[in-house]
């Protein structure tokens, strides 16, 4: 296994560990909040769960991330590369936006979603606007998504 | 198509039949009644009315409740979507007249509902009373036993632990101290002092924080124990018994279901009668109607009561109610016009400017075919076996339409359940059938698909600036129309083939014709986006400004639209990742059984969030990107007078429906 390739499964490693803590703190954010509400009124339970998972979805974008980068340098699939340090620390680099991005925007869309878990509980009929509030915030993480998977695929191996 | 054209209607009537009317109406369900504001014609007060109907009813609904929480239902899946009860309404009638009956029925069940509460709150406090006593059954006489002739007896509790010694050498002399029981918080004794030093220990004994036990009955611990269970027998009894004749009542469900939307509609009934106008004989009703409604209902009512109705068009200060009529291929997507806001005044139904794309985005996002497939058979069997409410039936719909562009996304980008024949092909029967796509797969080429995102996405946005052009251009002020639109045209029609040139090729004609069509829009634009300011000044800058805004604005609308790629890659991928999962083992044996396992609950999984995915982004690209092009909202729902029953549906046809 060369430097390179190392680099490389760090990249893979940061994008599934970062946006994975974004979303799990997302998550239990909204999570908390819509245990308060379903506690009064256990029919809502489906219209907050609909919130809940929604930051969820950083924690999959870099899961996605990560596979791309175990794809592209052979680590899954057979045949590892034999990967140059500057091709490692290019993986390395293309694995940064949505790993940190992933991470800030999960815990942000979290607090957007849990402060719409309010809007539920007082206008159930308005949920579907406190749901495009929230996914305001995952914009950005989408971005990153394309741009960290753009960058992974388009590296020479 | 789009908002339908509303009339006001006036109906004037004889008194006598201004229930039947009603009635009529409210079985219509196309007639929103307004308030009546002339002076000159006298109100009906309907409050007692309505407020004994709510009482009734809420009655009903309470006994219903509690039925439901002793006795649940059983309900299998299709029950759930099974929508309401159909009844015709000569039986209406006739079960309207045990509604006596139903109601004593509803009392009797809240009385025994009662009962059980009470009794269960008696029993805990008996429990409670036997826990205290617990710790006196070894003494054999009444805890309010104050000694014989000779004698003087303390019974009682001090806050920790002490032994009989212990006290006894602490109290004055002939006392003796017995410890009951006792824990390391407290012990419980029976102290028996002689006539003469009962003071005195008294007062030692409260300088020790002694408690005396109070207890008002006569009796030993264990006597009073077992009184106290006795009691508590009864109490369950008498729960049982409670118990028992709410489950005999429990046959009254239906009934019960049954009277609460009666009251419903006798309370909706006797709150738009208090919306009318009257004189002495015949009374004024006004609202609005419909207009393809309006000829029909004037003849129904007409043919059957002496009355005079006429259709006015509203004025500019009417507040006129929206109802929304669209085409068999847009209707479905009304839910989400709704979920925004209902068309203003001034504003156009969006519903079927953005329906196509609604389609296409969604089917874009998600994008397997496989996916598509299932979607499609869950909403058309939900849709032919259960009777559902319109809206339920809407929303499947879309989401059916949805489907079919997912598995149209799904087939042109090559993925069913992901890659999933491929892997089997290659993993058990030793062959590579390569790609299924009847286009290309976007793994294969992203830059091409965001390419083709960025375009859809200017489509969509020149459609919504279309349609603010004609609104622009239809109210007369047509120079403004040309002037909002035709600068975006040009900019964006300009910048698209410089923009495109970063990835791939594009011809230098095309690049050359577009640096010029980006100059005559920005010029355009900065010459008349200031004109409605006063000064020369003003309108420079206003310009400028004007551009400045139209850069970055469709810059980052553009550029949102990636999110077609971003969120169609996230399903593929995913999906692959679950069928790499399940074909991990060697053995072939394993692998399958693996795979299966992994297919169905991991495809499930995939399936459920990026359905989620599609739908939020795709109402977001319309509620954001195109909405903003010329929407704004606001208006009012059309509320008719109609039979709005939980249980129950009238056989005969609601012309509203």
């Amino acid at each position: 296994m060369t430097n390179g390739l190392v680099l490389a499964i760090i990249g893979a490693a940061l994008a599934a560990l970062l946006a994975g803590i974004g979303s799990a703190k997302g998550v239990s954010l909204v999570g908390e909040a819509a245990s308060g509400v379903v506690s009064v009124d256990p029919s809502k339970f489906s219209k907050v769960l609909v919130l809940e998972l929604l930051p969820g979805t950083q924690g999959l974008y870099g899961l996605i991330a990560a596979m791309f980068i175990l794809l592209r340098t052979g680590v899954l699939g057979g045949g590892a590369a034999e990967l140059t340090v500057q091709q490692g620390l290019g993986f390395l680099a293309a694995s940064l936006p949505i790993a940190v991005v992933g991470l800030i925007s999960g815990i942000m869309q979290g607090r957007t979603a849990a402060a719409g878990v309010s809007i539920t509980a007082k206008k159930p009929d308005h949920n579907g606007k406190a749901i495009i509030m929230a996914a305001m915030v995952e914009t950005y993480a989408i971005l990153a998504l394309l741009i960290s998977v753009l960058m992974i695929l388009n590296i020479a191996v | 198509m789009a908002k339908l054209r509303m009339k006001k209607i006036e109906l004037i009537a004889m008194l006598t039949d201004s229930k039947k009317i009603i009635e009529l109406l409210q079985r219509r369900g196309v007639v929103e009644i307004s308030k009546n504001d002339d002076e000159e014609l006298e109100n009906t007060n309907v409050t007692a009315v309505v407020g004994e109907f709510d009482k009734f009813r809420s009655t009903a609904v309470q006994a219903l409740e509690i039925i439901d929480s002793y006795f649940p239902e059983k309900v299998g899946l299709a029950d759930m979507f099974s929508g309401k009860t159909e009844v015709e309404k000569h039986e209406f009638g006739r079960e309207a007249m045990q509604m006596e009956k139903v109601m004593s029925a509803a009392n009797e069940i809240i009385k025994n509902q009662r009962i059980i509460t009470e009794s269960n709150a008696s029993i805990s406090q008996l429990e409670i009373k036997c826990d205290m006593l617990e710790r006196w059954t070894p003494l054999d006489v009444p805890l309010n036993f104050k000694g014989t002739a000779s004698t003087s007896a303390y019974i009682g509790t001090l806050p920790y632990q002490i032994t009989s010694e212990e006290l006894e050498e602490q109290l004055p002399d002939n006392c003796s101290v017995e410890v009951v029981s006792g824990s390391k918080e407290q012990t419980n004794l029976f102290i028996l002092c002689s006539k003469d030093t009962y003071e005195e220990a008294g007062d030692k004994l409260r300088k020790l924080a002694f408690a005396t036990v109070s207890e008002p009955e006569s009796k030993t611990p264990n006597d009073l124990i077992a009184s106290y269970k006795e009691e508590a027998e009864k109490l369950e009894k008498k729960i049982e018994d409670a118990k028992s004749f709410i489950e005999k009542l429990s046959e009254n469900r239906k009934q019960l279901r049954f009277v609460i939307d009666y009251l419903q509609m006798r309370k909706e009934k006797y709150d738009a009668l208090s919306g009318l106008g009257f004189t002495e004989s015949t009374f004024v009703l006004t609202g609005y109607i419909p207009e393809k409604y309006a000829e029909s209902l004037k003849k129904e009512i007409e043919a059957k009561y002496t009355a005079a109705i006429t259709f006015t068009d509203p004025t500019d200060e009417d507040d006129v109610p929206v109802l929304l009529e669209n085409s068999k291929f847009s209707a479905p997507v009304e839910g989400i016009t709704k979920m925004y806001a209902m068309p203003g005044k001034g504003d156009v139904d969006p519903t079927p400017v953005m329906s196509f794309f609604y389609y296409l985005f969604f089917g874009m996002m998600l994008s397997d075919a496989g996916y598509g497939i299932l979607m499609i058979i869950g909403t058309t069997i939900a849709l032919k076996k259960f009777k559902l409410e319109t809206s339920m039936k809407k929303t499947l719909t879309m989401f059916r339409n949805c489907g079919i562009s997912t598995v149209f996304w799904g087939a042109l980008f090559g993925s069913w359940f992901g890659d999933i024949a491929q892997v089997v092909a290659r993993n058990f029967f030793d062959k590579e059938i390569g790609s299924l796509a009847l286009w290309f797969e976007p793994l294969t080429d992203p830059v091409k698909l965001l390419l083709v995102s960025f375009g859809l996405g200017i489509l969509h946005l020149f459609l919504g600036v279309a349609v603010a052009f004609k609104m622009t251009w239809d109210s007369g002020k047509k120079l403004d129309a040309i002037f909002d639109a035709l600068p975006i045209y040009l900019i964006v029609l300009g910048v698209a083939p410089l923009g495109a040139g970063m990835f791939i090729s594009v011809p230098e004609v095309l690049k050359t014709t577009g640096i010029y069509m980006l100059l005559a829009g920005v010029i355009i634009l900065v010459l008349t986006a200031g004109r409605t300011s006063k000064s020369i000044f003003g309108k420079f800058f206003g310009g400028l400004y004007a551009l400045y805004n139209t850069a970055t604005g469709y810059f980052g609308d553009i550029l949102s639209y990636s999110r077609l790629l971003a969120l169609g890659l996230a399903t593929g991928s995913i999906a692959s990742v679950i069928n790499l999962i399940g074909t991990m083992p060697e053995n072939k044996v394993f692998k399958l059984i693996l795979l299966i396992i992994v297919f169905v609950v991991g495809h499930i999984a995939n399936l459920a969030i990026n359905l989620l995915g599609a739908y939020v982004h795709t109402d977001r690209l319309q509620f954001v990107e195109l909405f903003s092009k010329f929407y704004t909202g606001g208006g009012r729902e059309f509320a008719p007078l109609t039979v709005n029953t939980k249980y129950i549906k009238f056989k005969e046809e609601n012309s509203n429906d």
